[in-house]
């Protein structure tokens, strides 16, 4: 197993641990530390409670559920920067010739149709210099980089053939 | 002319090669275009030559400009602060960081570049960059490669003696490159542990911030072995406030002030292990609706001990929203002595170093400012300044 593979599925376990604890339960999702190619990525416990969701309604109060080339987009609430949507691809699908990344960090937004949180996975597309359309930032939740599972400034091309950025996809994990 | 122009690089470069050895060479010389007849190169009455920069000042800005609709073809800008003209520019490669020499006559980039552009066989590469001349004159290939992220400050910089440059790398395992830039050679690849960024604290020691609030504290040899690894307690808590990457930092006197999303100051002594110093806060009673906030957004003038932070209205999560104001603090007394409107709100600030200081502000819009910290009076304004220019650096900081 390569180290982008062990990435690849220590961050897929993560989405899951995280999904799992917060659905079910409500608490605190306590993650341990994964080991990556001898190094260790610590991951603590990510709050998917009370605060953080309270802040991603404030973004829900004007997110709307029609149009993902707006930054408003509801899926769009921890999205940092050229939204796929505008660069020939979708929220969850890549634009032709580039390459779908299967590692992100992971948001925590309100669609505000139903009033339901959702974990967002925001994968980047990769292998084409950036697609320069549509930019947005959002930043619900977002932390500094030495906490990589939260942040979104990282390039998140990890496990794809190419490390160049092209856009940012929101892919839907499931309800948080 | 142009013909003798070439045969008189080639000449100029054989010489700084015999020189400059060891120092691995960046460029080879431009070959003469063979589809030119001697006799197509233009007479002028004027010459053409090509201009060197004297010794850069502390009042020079250098700005790095990742260009982020073409993140393959990034830029530092170099400008006189006071009047913010254009001293000159080199090109970078992709999501590159910048490092400031202590004796001015260097500066590098650690920077990554593809065979083709944005495709084919990845390079990362720390390129040194004579600071009068602007010429690449040397370059180390950073064999396990370099962070891609949003230009960030705090990715790169130099032993306190100048002779390492570290590189942070995730990718994604967590190690700091270490790059001997006397001997231009990659010495090591310290493991981190999964900590990030680096604060030099010494000749051969090197800070990283982990992910639950601690520093881990690298030293190593010679021969770039690790020797020891110190985790310190954690100092602020990275779940619920964490610190801002961009720590102001000021090398030559080991001192850094780390600022969190709600407003505390860490002073921390990089000198050998790091020591926290007590916490304070920027906000005071009425301030209860402003924050810090924006990217490199903090910067400290060593000489006058004050700390300056970009400031906004918000609430959580704003914390990349670009500063209204620059607050200033005397660090001594921990106490705002100044609040500076800005023309244009900016997430990033820097000080000069000199005596009477100049503080610049960068919009997010390509605006720089210039301001006289004895007056508060605005000295300079640029529009334009490239698409995206992102940080600011300073010789002397």
């Amino acid at each position: 197993m390569t180290i982008l593979d062990a990435f690849d599925r220590m961050m897929e376990h993560t989405a899951r641990r995280i999904a799992q604890r917060s659905s079910r339960r409500g608490v605190l999702a306590r993650l341990g530390g994964a080991l990556v190619g001898g190094a260790v990525l610590p991951l603590l416990p990510v709050d998917k409670t009370g605060a953080k969701l309270a802040h991603a309604n404030e973004f829900a109060k004007t997110a709307q559920t029609k149009d993902p080339t707006q930054c408003n987009y509801w899926r769009h609430c921890s999205s940092d920067g050229y939204l796929c949507s505008c660069c020939g691809g979708t929220v969850n699908m890549c634009p032709p010739g580039s390459y779908a990344s299967p590692t992100s960090w992971i948001g925590t937004c309100v669609n505000p149709d139903d009033g339901q949180a959702y974990l967002i996975a925001y994968q980047d597309c990769c292998g084409k210099d950036s697609c320069g359309m549509c930019f947005c930032l959002g930043t619900e939740g977002e932390m500094p980089s030495y906490r990589p599972e939260l942040n979104n400034d990282i390039i998140w091309c990890f496990g794809a053939p190419s490390m160049v950025y092209h856009c940012s996809s929101q892919v839907l994990i499931g309800k948080a | 002319m142009r013909l003798q122009g070439g045969r008189f690089v080639s000449g100029v470069i054989a010489a700084w090669l015999a020189t400059t050895a060891p120092v691995a060479l960046a460029q080879q010389a431009p070959p003469i275009p063979a589809q030119m007849p001697p006799a197509a190169a233009q007479p002028t009455q004027e010459d053409h030559p090509t201009l060197t920069l004297p010794e850069p000042s502390p009042r020079w800005i250098y700005v790095l400009e990742p260009v982020f609709p073409y993140l393959v073809a990034s830029k530092v800008w170099i400008l006189d602060g006071d009047d913010l003209s254009i001293k000159g520019m080199v090109n970078g490669g992709y999501t590159p960081n910048a490092v400031m020499s202590h004796d001015k006559g260097r500066f590098w980039l650690a920077e990554t570049y593809w065979s083709r552009g944005s495709r084919g066989v990845r390079t990362d590469v720390v390129t040194a960059f004579d600071s009068k001349t602007l010429d690449p004159v040397g370059e180390v290939i950073l064999p396990n490669g370099r962070f891609l992220v949003v230009p960030k400050k705090h990715n790169a910089t130099l032993s306190a003696d100048g002779r390492y440059l570290f590189s942070f790398n995730m990718d994604p395992a967590f190690s700091l490159s270490v790059v001997d830039v006397k001997e231009m050679k990659h010495v090591a690849e310290l493991d981190t542990q999964g900590c990030s960024l680096a604060f030099a604290t010494g000749n051969t020691s090197v800070a990283s911030v982990c992910p639950d609030g601690r520093f881990v504290h690298l030293t190593f040899d010679a021969t770039g072995k690790l020797t020891k690894t110190e985790l310190s307690e954690p100092w602020f808590d990275s779940q619920n406030d964490p610190v801002f990457e961009h720590a102001a930092v000021h090398r030559p006197s080991k001192r850094a002030f780390f600022v969190s999303y709600e407003g505390w100051v860490y002073p921390v002594s990089l000198d050998g292990t790091p020591k926290v110093g007590e916490r304070w806060k920027l906000q005071g009673p009425g301030d209860e609706e402003w924050r810090p906030g924006g990217w490199q957004l903090a910067a400290y003038h060593a000489a006058s001990n004050r700390l300056f932070v970009t400031m906004h209205k918000g609430g959580k999560w704003t914390h990349k929203q670009a500063g209204d104001e620059v607050w200033v603090f005397d660090v001594a007394a921990k106490k705002r002595v100044h609040r500076l409107p800005l023309d244009h709100h900016s997430p990033t600030i820097a000080v000069s170093q000199d005596e009477k200081p100049l503080l610049f502000a960068l919009t997010e819009n390509a605006i720089l400012m210039s301001y006289d910290t004895t007056t508060w009076q605005k000295k300079a304004e640029r529009a334009s300044l490239g698409i995206s220019p992102w940080l600011l650096y300073t010789f002397g900081e």
